[in-house]
């Protein structure tokens, strides 16, 4: 799994599917999103969309 | 809407992600009660499930091979903030310090900071006992500062 650089999302691909930026194969801490709209833990990280993201992105 | 409430899974150290993941798919069977998971790296062998009802932890991690228990008393979004932003390998590293290499095939060595990659997460460093300066780079997490710089 790589991280996008700008938006922390997971995925596969070496681009963001969602904004474009390059991704990293370098990432730390794990966080599964599902009703960010409920989610505390969303809003401190500013996520509107449920997925996989990391933590920390190199 | 109800407030939703942060709670901790013990789970097998090394599975933090695969707990993270069941509950995943556990949370759009059970209508979504489960709103997030957090599973930081510096904490091994737990991870934060946030949700509404502690009873419906439980019930679904009877059924998880690697989720052993939920602690009773949920803990508030200031405890664990921290985890959210991790601080950067290199944000206490100065050039011109002091650090001894943790792990690599350095481990042990001792060397001097000569440079520091922020956006990398690296250092460049020259080994103290090396006849001749090689410079070195590592990353952040393989050093340990042992003098602030080489004079104090």
């Amino acid at each position: 799994m790589r991280a996008c650089r700008r938006c922390h999302i997971l995925t596969d691909k070496t681009t963001c599917p969602y904004c474009g930026e390059p991704t990293s194969e370098h990432w730390q801490g794990y966080l599964v999103v599902v009703k960010p709209e409920e989610s505390i833990i969303a809003e401190k990280m500013k996520i509107k969309m449920p997925g996989k993201y990391a933590l920390k992105v190199r | 809407m109800m407030e939703t409430k942060i709670f901790v899974v013990k789970t097998q150290v090394g599975q933090e992600e695969n707990v993270a993941n069941m509950f995943e798919k556990a949370a759009k069977r059970i209508d979504n009660k489960i709103v997030a998971v957090l599973a930081p790296k510096e904490l091994r062998g737990y991870i934060f499930v946030e949700g509404y009802d502690i009873d419906v932890i439980k019930k679904l991690i009877r059924h998880m091979k690697y989720a052993k228990d939920v602690l009773e008393k949920d803990v508030k979004i200031e405890e664990i903030e921290h985890f959210l932003f991790p601080p950067s390998a290199v944000a206490n590293i100065e050039e011109g310090m002091i650090v001894e290499l943790v792990s690599g095939p350095f481990k042990g060595e001792k060397a001097k900071v000569t440079r520091i990659d922020d956006a990398k997460e690296e250092i460049t460093v020259e080994l103290l006992d090396s006849m001749v300066p090689i410079p070195i780079t590592v990353r952040g997490e393989q050093v340990r500062v042992l003098k602030k710089k080489e004079d104090e």
